[in-house]
């Protein structure tokens, strides 16, 4: 009697600790990637990557990849840290970045997987269907707030923008707002869904998102950076016309070997590009 | 003889290092929790982050000022506790007090049900529905305001707010309510000068856990107030875009690098955030004891 | 007889109680009188209590509960169709076994009842502070009207109970076992206070304690599994019980 409660209660505490200290050996991030490998980074990245880790999984059963989104910062800051195999990312990692991440052993590889345009996107129903930078800066930047005031309707303009964990957000302040801050009123969206979101269902609303994302619910702008209003088509992209096009990265730790590089290696391979363009993206 | 108080002890000796556990890391969780927000202090001065009305941690130099994330948990949980408050006493009221009993039996478990559903899905819901909903019909230019976050965190504590309320006015005495009816009080009347005052110290513990579950809460005000980190004025506030403490630290801790002023900033408002609900907590005690004190035959 | 001495102010006809299938009074006929104490008396489980809230119909609060028979209170039966409870229980008030005061001050207990039926402050007051006085219970809470109702003893806050039904000034005051949960000191007090009521209000008492119906009761009815099985004067009842079972009772030979 005294033996059987004594002895399950031992069991209990024991398995508990186990539990309790247990619980952070997670994951492995040894550098050839075992049989599983993590993604992590850009909601920009994060379609292209998930399917290309299906076809890949499919072609290669036995062989895991696991793709997490939250923005190109969570990515690089996961990589700094040494939680995740890669690190995707819709930019360039900062100076800052670099030099953290040297700081703390992990030395940051870049690999242009793809390419992505940005598109300026605002409800179906706004009559504007074509703005210059200047005009999206000003937007974005707060000295417009009137659709009026770019030949639109009568409407206070209601601002989105991603939340500065996000690359596109950075992306796009580099680029449009060229170094200045967002307005302090910009809603804040936790993803590039949520902004889709929005703008479907509210018309004096504009963002900016990957192009992979676009679908029918949303109007994409033609963009003016000087030489003329350009569409965010598959060919003004390639051909560079387009004004808001970027390439897309993984970032690894020193040269990638295993199952990173095999999952590399498999975005450029036919397969792989294939499946870039059916994404919305293309190939680098 | 001897034999049966070793198991005794044993088995108190066990329980003892379990709650111990628990305390433990609770003390760690504070400590860690304090020590990180206050290296903000460095650099940083204190002042400047309670006072300030600004929040760019991401310019140069970075401003980190508190007052618009506080003050946009508190007109959001306020917002909330509003709406929720009258609403899930009276629900309790009926459910308790004026349904037919099958009704209120199958009442009881919805409301359980409602209490699971998962934050996201509120949020989901919040966004697609409420949002929408409100930008129609207030003519905002959009609905992602301190108004759709309110809303959905009074969705949210309502379930709490009727059980617990519920539970406290079942538990009032037949006899009192006998004694009200045998002196010619209608059944309204019992209820409102007899029953919730004999209840009160559990229907204030009700409304307690509620705006404990709302000021806490992140996922859902992430998704429908909008995130923008302007203090709002009052009651105007309520249909502008606000951002909460609790969406600060989740928008921002996934790119902050470890060991930045970033970083410690929003430890900071995760101490202010604990001591906040702390403050909470410590008012529900008090306000339960005053009132159990009362009751006490 | 006398003409004044026994006007008949509750007069039950063939009154049959259920709860869902199960009987739990059977053709219960009695005349109550005015002004007079009437005990109900018999062993557990009998009915008495069950009677008893019949007369201010509190068992309406009981879902499962089916009465047939006529209750007639002044020639009015108060079962009928378009009777006013609430109103009743102005009229019927009922002091319960376990004191049950209001968490609230001592005046405010006894202020209720005036306070829902709308009278006016200085009407309250004075309704308060007579009722006290009528319940012998003044005199000991003189300075503590705000005190809590809890604060008191419980004999004492039996007769807050019994001032709070005095306040609303019925006709007839309902006592269900008021003294078994309370000293002999605290009893012999409210018994005296029930002898002084009887002049001014009609008084029904259940009670376990035949000797407190000896003591107090003018009349006594006994009930046993339900039925009633003799009524009469207290006199007759415990000194010459017409049918057996109540001689059993009165002598002991059950409980």
């Amino acid at each position: 009697m005294f033996k059987r409660s004594m002895l399950s209660v031992t069991t209990l505490l024991v398995v508990m600790s186990l539990a309790l200290f247990g619980a952070g050996c997670v994951g492995n991030n040894s550098d050839d990637g075992g049989e599983a490998i993590m993604v992590k980074g850009s909601d920009t990245v994060l379609p292209l990557a998930q399917a290309e880790a299906e076809v890949f999984m499919n072609e290669n059963p036995g062989k895991y990849v696991s793709i997490i989104g939250g923005g190109s910062g969570v990515g690089i800051a996961a990589l700094i840290d040494g939680e995740v195999d890669i690190a995707m990312t819709s930019r360039a990692m900062k100076d800052v970045e670099i030099e953290n991440a040297h700081n703390n052993g992990i030395n940051p590889l870049q690999h242009t997987i793809a390419w992505d345009g940005i598109s300026v996107i605002v409800n179906p129903e706004n009559p504007i269907s074509e703005l210059t930078f200047e005009q999206i800066k000003a937007i974005y930047v707060g000295d417009v707030s009137n659709w009026n005031e770019v030949g639109g309707e009568d409407r206070e303009i209601v601002v989105l923008s991603r939340d500065s964990s996000s690359g596109t957000y950075e992306y796009f302040k580099d680029e449009v707002l060229e170094g200045n801050e967002f307005r302090a009123d910009a809603l804040i969206n936790p993803s590039t869904g949520s902004i889709i979101q929005t703008v479907m269902q509210n018309k004096a609303a504009i963002g900016y998102a990957g192009v992979a994302y676009l679908g029918n619910d949303v109007k994409a702008l033609a963009v003016d950076a000087g030489e003329g209003a350009e569409e965010p088509t598959a060919e003004n992209i390639l051909s560079g016309a387009y004004p808001l096009a970027r390439p897309l990265y993984f970032y690894t730790d020193g040269e990638p070997a295993g199952l990173n590089l095999e999952f590399i290696e498999f975005i450029s391979s036919e397969l792989g590009s294939e499946t870039v363009l059916e994404v919305g993206y293309f190939p680098a | 003889m001897s034999r049966r108080n070793n198991k005794e002890k044993a088995i108190e000796v066990a329980l003892l290092m379990t709650s111990g556990v628990t305390i433990v890391a609770l003390f760690l969780l504070c400590i860690f929790l304090f020590r990180e927000g206050a290296l903000l202090f460095g650099d940083h001065s204190l002042v400047s982050f309670i006072t300030g009305t600004s929040w760019y941690p991401s310019s140069s130099p970075a401003k980190f000022g508190l007052l618009p994330l506080l003050a946009g948990s508190l007109i959001v949980t306020a917002g909330a506790i509003i709406l929720s408050v009258p609403l899930g006493i009276a629900a309790a009221i009926y459910m308790a007090e004026l349904a037919d009993p099958r009704i209120a039996q199958i009442l009881k478990p919805f409301v359980e049900i409602l209490a699971g559903i998962p934050s996201v899905v509120y949020g989901f819901f919040g966004l697609i529905v409420v949002v929408p909903l409100l930008q129609d019909l207030l003519s905002l230019p959009t609905g992602q305001t301190a108004l759709a976050g309110s809303i959905m965190l009074g969705m949210m504590a309502l379930p709490t707010i009727i059980s617990v309320a519920e539970d406290a006015i079942n538990s009032v005495p037949l006899s009192l309510k006998e004694g009200s009816l045998a002196l010619g009080s209608t059944h309204w009347q019992t209820i409102y000068r007899v029953i919730l005052p004999a209840a009160l110290s559990g229907i204030s513990a009700a409304v307690m856990l509620g705006i404990g579950r709302a000021i806490g809460e992140t996922m859902t005000v992430m998704m429908v107030t909008g995130n923008t980190a302007i203090i709002p004025g009052i009651p105007e506030g309520l249909f502008d875009p606000v951002r909460t403490m609790t969406a600060t630290i989740a928008l921002e801790m996934g790119e902050v690098p470890q060991g930045s002023e970033h970083f410690h900033a929003l430890f900071a408002v995760g101490a202010v955030l604990f001591i906040t609900t702390f403050i909470i907590n410590l008012i529900a005690d008090s306000v339960k004891k005053k009132y159990r004190l009362q009751e006490e035959a | 007889m006398s003409k004044n001495e026994n006007i008949i102010n509750i007069k039950i006809e063939n009154l049959d109680l259920w709860y869902g299938e199960k009987p739990a009074l059977k053709d219960i006929s009695l005349d109550i009188p005015k002004n007079k104490v009437t005990a109900l008396i018999g062993p557990s489980g009998c009915g008495k209590s069950t009677f008893l809230r019949c007369l201010n119909r509190m068992n309406d609060l009981v879902k499962t509960c089916r009465i047939e028979g006529d209750v007639l209170i002044d020639e009015q039966n108060i079962y009928g169709k378009d009777v006013d409870v609430v109103d009743l229980r102005k009229r019927v008030g009922m002091v319960f076994q376990k004191p049950n005061p209001f968490p609230m001050s001592v005046y405010d207990n006894v202020a209720y009842g005036p306070r829902i039926h709308g009278l006016s402050k200085s009407e309250v007051d004075e309704r308060v502070h007579k009722a006290l006085e009528d319940a012998a219970l003044m005199e000991e809470v003189r300075d503590r009207l705000n005190d809590k109702a809890f604060s008191l003893s419980g004999g004492q806050q039996q007769r807050l109970c019994i001032a709070r039904t005095l306040a609303v000034r019925p006709e007839i005051i309902l006592f269900d076992e008021p003294c078994s949960a309370l000293d002999p000191i605290s009893t012999s007090k409210i018994e005296d206070l029930i002898l002084e009521l009887k002049k001014d209000y009609t008084i029904v008492i259940v009670t376990h304690n035949m000797q407190q119906a000896a003591r107090i009761s003018d009349h006594t009815a006994f009930f046993l599994l339900g039925e009633l099985i003799e009524f009469g004067k207290t006199k007759h009842i415990f000194e010459d019980p017409q049918v057996k079972s109540t001689e059993d009772y009165i002598t002991g030979r059950f409980g």
